[in-house]
């Protein structure tokens, strides 16, 4: 079998799964730390990808500008969420759902209010604008410079969550939230700063991810369902998890595609349902390694 | 999935609703006719919320348009014009349907954005003896006697330019659309004529390639596929976000010279803004372009965007002949306009003098026999604008 044709979705794959690991990390440290499932996470994302779409304007000043508003917003978004969850903490993941899900339909309508119904046409900085020729190939050019900048804020994540305070302390939640608090640490604060930090994760995702998968009515969907694969597949704690489940579904999302077009329409719910019946705690770790 | 619950229950919901409506309004006794006061009531249902709402709005808007072009009368009649939101299909249609037709006693229904929609208001339609005079969505119905549409029916956009990407493109043509009834239509209709026509298909399977809808955003994948079959041209049908989504990606990609070809929903309306220069050069069919030379349409052209901003996309204009439509079929209805004399009279109309050039009704499909036109994304002033470039076949019927 020729391997040329492969290349693109290949490398595609990647940018994809890096986009798909910013953007559900922030899904893992809410459900790994708070033990919050937040079905609003996906909302967030396209609070920065509307940010995108309505302050890029094809030069890089606009890209800061875009980034540091979306980052700012989706980071009170999810503090608001936080907030919105102080009295339904202790009251189970069913309730934290509802209240969540009816977050995200509401924040869904009050974009779709504020930006229109239709998809908004994303400007990336001209000089990304283009394709580039990569082993042969054509490949756009901002998807590219995507990777190198998704990498490194996965390569920030990992260096937070491993070597700071602030994510010491996240690492502790994880393995035993009373021992934490005990220490004078209030939970009711990590959880407010881990969904602060989730939504500043999900809004640089939308902003950066804007031109990849664009703002639209459908978006915060298509974000949350992907990120809850990632979730599944990866399972908690583990920002190394997350980076391979994140970085498969790139590839069942391109490669797989290109492969087997035919099985396109559950290729990745396939493997998902493979992983976890040999699996359950997800493909890499279990909750205490990270 | 948790989250396909609450939609579920909702439909469940209007469709018990709907049921009570039935049922409070069973036993009203006569016929909805126009008042002798001289006016008469029409009943628009589109989706004015949801994913369709821009449809929506063009096809309220370009009803609105004509009426208020014709002092607010059709057929001689004041119309009294009741909108009512389709919503984003069946479940919120129906209970809408259902107040126009029992409550409001319309005397003729129009608009309505998707084929479901249609067939789920189509029994009321029937029960109620009221004529309809769709604007755009058009499925499969058994019986048309009081059905008319004034778009197209889903295979024709491709019936209509396949001779043409058979001359046009010296190789074989790539086919690939969505997974759903809409694309599967739109696909059949290019790959039946085309291969009629000669032509090759260079899927290589020998079929059309059908992606997820609407799940599939990132099409890099299907490129890849399409750059190693050879294809010296691609076909294709998208509308809404995967339109926008494919043209991007298409114009950054390794295929960005093959020459692109589609039914003209594509490049159609809020999405060519999207697209942007992506979208330059694109070929596609359609039945309205709002540069076509003709004196209906410069004067539906000045109107529309003497109230709207940018150019009228063929929703619109499909919903301001269905409003011609309605005219004079009230106008021929004489002065008892009621259902049934109004949908006779459509049925007698003839050629219709509208925007897209002259049309008349199937006999047998109540669709439009129609021109249908080649177009190409070009720049026009400062925005780009789907401009025709020859005529392709009349196709209808």
């Amino acid at each position: 079998m020729p391997v040329d044709p492969y290349v693109v979705p290949a490398l595609d794959g990647v940018a994809y799964g890096l986009l798909v690991f910013v953007a559900a990390a922030g899904l893992v440290l809410c459900f790994g730390v708070a033990g919050i499932l937040n079905l609003a996470h996906g909302t967030l994302f396209a609070v920065g990808g509307y940010t995108a779409a309505a302050l890029l304007d094809g030069s890089w000043p606009s890209l800061a500008l875009a980034l540091a508003v979306g980052v700012a917003a989706a980071t009170a978004a999810g503090a608001l969420v936080a907030v919105l969850l102080t009295r339904v903490a202790a009251a189970g993941h069913l309730t934290q759902a509802l209240l969540t899900f009816g977050v995200a339909l509401a924040g869904g309508s009050l974009l779709v209010a504020a930006f229109g119904p239709d998809d908004p046409p994303v400007r990336v900085p001209a000089a990304l604008d283009g394709s580039v020729a990569v082993a042969g190939h054509r490949y756009a050019a901002y998807r590219l410079v995507f990777i190198v900048v998704a990498a490194v804020l996965a390569g920030l994540l990992h260096l937070v969550v491993r070597r700071t305070r602030a994510g010491m302390l996240v690492r502790a939640a994880v393995d035993d939230a009373e021992m934490v608090a005990t220490l004078g640490v209030s939970p009711a604060a990590v959880r407010v700063g881990v969904l602060a930090a989730a939504g500043a994760l999900a809004g640089a995702a939308g902003v950066l991810g804007a031109p990849i998968i664009g703002p639209g009515p459908d978006t915060a969907d298509a974000v949350l369902l992907l990120s809850l694969v990632v979730v599944v597949l990866g399972g908690l704690g583990s920002t190394t998890g997350t980076l391979l489940a994140a970085l498969a579904v790139g590839q069942i999302q391109t490669l797989g595609v290109a492969l087997a077009p035919s099985a396109a329409p559950f290729l990745l719910f396939a493997a998902m349902a493979v992983v976890l019946a040999v699996r359950a705690r997800g493909l890499a770790t279990t909750r205490t390694a990270t | 999935m948790t989250l396909t619950l609450p939609r579920r229950s909702r439909a469940r919901t209007a469709a018990l609703l709907a049921l009570v409506l039935l049922a409070a309004s069973a036993c009203a006794d006569d016929g909805p006719a126009a008042g002798s006061g001289g006016t008469v009531k029409i009943g628009l249902l589109a989706s004015l919320s949801g994913t369709y709402q821009s449809v929506g709005k063009d096809i309220r808007d370009g009803f609105q348009l004509y009426l208020s072009g014709h002092d607010g009368k059709l057929g001689g009649r004041t119309v009294e014009l009741v909108v009512a939101d389709e919503g984003n299909g069946a479940a919120t249609a129906v209970p809408a349907a259902t107040k126009l037709l029992k409550q409001d006693r319309v005397v003729a229904l129009t608009g309505v954005v998707g084929g479901g929609s249609v067939a789920a208001v189509y029994p009321l339609l029937n029960e109620t003896k009221v004529p309809f005079v769709g604007s755009n969505g058009r499925p499969e119905l058994k019986d048309v006697s009081r059905v008319w549409h004034t778009s197209y029916l889903s295979d024709e956009p491709g019936e209509a330019i396949a001779a043409h990407v058979r001359d046009d493109v010296k190789g074989s043509v790539y086919a690939i659309g969505p997974d759903y009834q809409g694309g599967w239509d739109e696909l059949r209709g290019f790959t039946e004529a085309f291969a009629a026509a000669g032509g090759k298909l260079a899927n290589p399977d020998g079929k059309t390639t059908f992606t997820p809808f609407p799940a599939t955003t990132n099409f890099t994948p299907y490129f890849a596929r399409i750059k190693a079959s050879g294809a010296d041209a691609v076909y294709t049908f998208y509308a809404g976000g995967a339109a926008v989504d494919f043209v991007k990606q298409y114009a950054q990609s390794e295929i960005k010279d093959v020459p692109l070809y589609a039914a003209g929903f594509l490049t159609e309306g809020g999405v060519l803004d999207a697209q942007g220069d992506a979208a330059r050069d694109i070929y596609s069919v359609l039945n309205y372009s709002p540069d076509l030379d003709n004196a209906e349409n410069r004067e539906f052209v000045a109107a529309w965007k003497a109230e709207h901003d940018g150019s009228p996309t063929t929703y619109a204009m499909a919903s301001y002949d269905a409003a011609a439509v309605l005219d004079r079929a009230i106008a021929a209805a004489g002065d008892d306009a009621t259902p049934e004399k109004i949908n006779a009279a459509i049925g007698q109309l003839g050629q219709i003098a509208s925007p897209r050039g002259t049309w008349q009704f199937s006999p047998t499909t109540h669709a439009p026999v129609q021109k249908w036109y080649l177009r190409q994304v070009r720049q026009d002033g400062r925005a780009l604008s789907n401009t025709v470039v020859g005529d392709l076949a009349t196709v209808g019927g």
